[in-house]
């Protein structure tokens, strides 16, 4: 579904991704794993054009310089220089890391608006519903303004926008990130929800163990660069891999 | 005189509730100060003019001059804005160009003198709290009023408008749901241009229409601006309450002419006091002005 080849990614002279290719097929679950600065946030918002739309943006301030080199292949056919609009009605959606929402909007408002690019009112409303079914606890927020929620409750709130736009491709970066195990474990649940709705995934996240069971594939990368790639079960038998990017 | 005072201060608020609507809509949601404004009032002042001359009736005048207006606003971002988007200094620099090039060349047009006015949309007046007011200027109050009530329709209750704030509020997350950046700001641009519009036809018919009124618009659009903050209706409209008073009260006890020296020490006090503006979020506005 997602094809990724030989991508390079340069901020000014500085590697940020570094001949990666990456591969996510339809109905799969894929991770990407790596420390900080490894280049998953690169990644995933080259995947979603916004680099693209950040190089255009420095290109015209005529200051520092985003070089994007490789293929980027959805359903075969190269996307590369699409803008994130066009990416979103083909079916590539990102939710970024450290949920970010609309902060003066509130909860519903927001949800709305995941719901833009889609022409009936009648589906933006039905998909809301389902975010609701997949997390109880934004019911009863509804009319609060996204600012004032916890983190745990915005990040539901950027999954659920990225889910009310209809994905066919869901982009997750670090969705567990600085959420406690209870909320973790309601993001986890809401995967194995998101997976039923016969969504691609493709997420990121720094600590591997408490998603690795719903995963199907993984990536491991460092410094911009693939170190390993494989099966769940091939990741899980590595040794080494096991200590050192899941902490066992 | 009390009553009178009032009644005129509420007046002035609202007018320039109305100049200032256009220019704090465009900042507030694309981020940009078009310092255009000025010469995009008084076009859609000459463009109603000439409409009106050519004998269309009132009403489509009016509806074609607030169209046109929209569509010459979308055009400045689209051709011009768009290339400096986000280096703040050369977006008022390029802004501020085309403000002159538009007022100066009415001046070169020769458009100065005193067949250039606009009627009145009713005629008459009647007397409220011991106090005359003519129909135009009540009207004005009252087209203020729906003006703030249809943007908080329009930005919390469409679609489009939603999109518009949460451009304003995050890039990057709406642009990752499919906003696309330039048709938000384009279209930020298109309202400011079409509530300029509105002013004009409105405000324009108390007097005649002259060059100088597109400088004094745009230094009401700043003060508005400055004193009430981003992106904030309330205190646009607190900020307009405060100057229409203020403009009644020094032309009561000391001289009309008063007038821009209000605007002016209120840009003032409010950047050395609290840049933010009265009941702004950002500090951005510091950096901008
Ligand atoms: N806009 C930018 N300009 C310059 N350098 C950048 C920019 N964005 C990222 N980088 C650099 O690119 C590298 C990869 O960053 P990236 O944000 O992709 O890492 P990450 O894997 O998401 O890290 P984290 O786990 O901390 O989120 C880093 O060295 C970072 O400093
Ligand atoms: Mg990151």
């Amino acid at each position: 579904m997602l094809d990724v080849k030989n991508l390079m990614i340069f901020y000014e002279n500085a590697l940020a991704v570094n001949n990666l290719n990456l591969d996510v097929k339809k109905g799969e679950i894929v991770g990407v794993f790596g420390s900080n600065s490894a280049g998953k946030t690169t990644l995933m918002n080259t995947v979603a054009g916004l680099t693209l739309h950040m190089k255009f943006r420095e290109h015209r301030k005529g200051g520092q310089r985003i070089t994007i080199v490789g293929q980027q292949n959805f359903e075969g056919e190269d996307i590369s220089n699409r803008s994130p609009n066009d990416r979103v009605k083909k079916g590539i959606v990102l939710c970024r890391e450290r949920h970010p929402v609309f902060r003066d909007l509130s909860v519903e408002e927001n949800l709305q608006l995941g719901g833009f690019l889609i022409k009936e009112q009648v589906k933006v409303q039905e998909s809301i519903d389902l975010v609701y079914n997949i997390f109880p606890p934004l019911t009863k927020l509804k009319s609060r303004r996204a600012g004032l929620c916890s983190g745990g409750e915005q990040e539901m709130i950027a999954i659920g926008m990225a889910l009310v736009a209809r994905p066919k491709l869901l982009l997750l970066d670090e969705p567990l990130l600085g959420l406690s195990p209870v909320m973790q474990a309601i993001v986890v649940q809401a995967l194995k929800d998101i997976r039923s709705l016969e969504v691609t995934v493709l997420l990121t996240e720094q600590y591997a163990r408490p998603i690795m069971p719903h995963i199907d594939r993984g990536f491991i990368i460092e410094n911009g660069t693939l170190i390993m790639s494989g099966t769940k079960e091939e990741l899980m038998d590595n040794p080494e891999v096991m200590s050192a990017y899941f902490g066992m | 005189m009390i009553e009178s005072m009032l009644v005129f201060g509420l007046v002035n608020s609202a007018v320039l509730m109305l100049l200032a609507l256009g220019f704090s809509l465009t900042f507030g949601l694309s981020g940009v100060a078009n310092f255009s404004h000025g010469g995009i009032y008084l076009f859609a002042g000459y463009l109603a003019y000439f409409l009106l001359k050519m004998g269309l009736p009132y009403f489509i005048a009016v509806v074609l001059t607030i169209f046109i207006t929209a569509l010459l606003g979308a055009a400045i971002y689209k051709l011009i804005v768009i290339r400096v988007r986000g280096i703040v200094l050369n977006e008022v620099i390029a802004t501020f160009a085309i403000g002159i090039c538009m007022l100066e060349f009415f001046r070169w047009l020769g458009f100065v003198t005193y067949e250039y006015s606009l009627p009145y949309i009713a005629r008459g007046r009647f007397t409220i709290f011991e106090t005359t007011l003519d129909y135009q200027r009540s009207l004005i109050i009252v087209v203020a009023l729906l003006l703030a009530v249809f943007l908080w329709f329009f930005t919390h209750r469409t679609k489009t408008g939603l999109a518009l704030l949460g451009m304003a509020q995050d890039e990057y997350t709406a642009l990752a749901v499919g906003i696309d950046s330039d048709w938000a700001a384009t279209y930020s641009f298109a309202i400011g241009g079409a509530f300029a519009a509105i002013a004009a036809v409105m405000i324009l018919p108390l007097g005649i229409i002259n060059i100088n009124i597109g400088y004094e618009v745009l230094l009401i659009a700043l003060a508005v601006t400055v004193l009430g903050g981003l992106e904030s209706t309330k205190g646009l409209i607190l900020a307009c309450i405060i100057l229409g008073y203020a403009q009644v009260i020094t032309s009561t006890f000391f001289a009309p002419h008063w007038k821009e020296a209000v605007y002016l020490a209120a840009i003032l006090i409010v950047l050395a006091v609290k840049p933010s503006g009265l009941l702004g979020k950002f500090k951005e506005l510091e950096e901008r002005v």
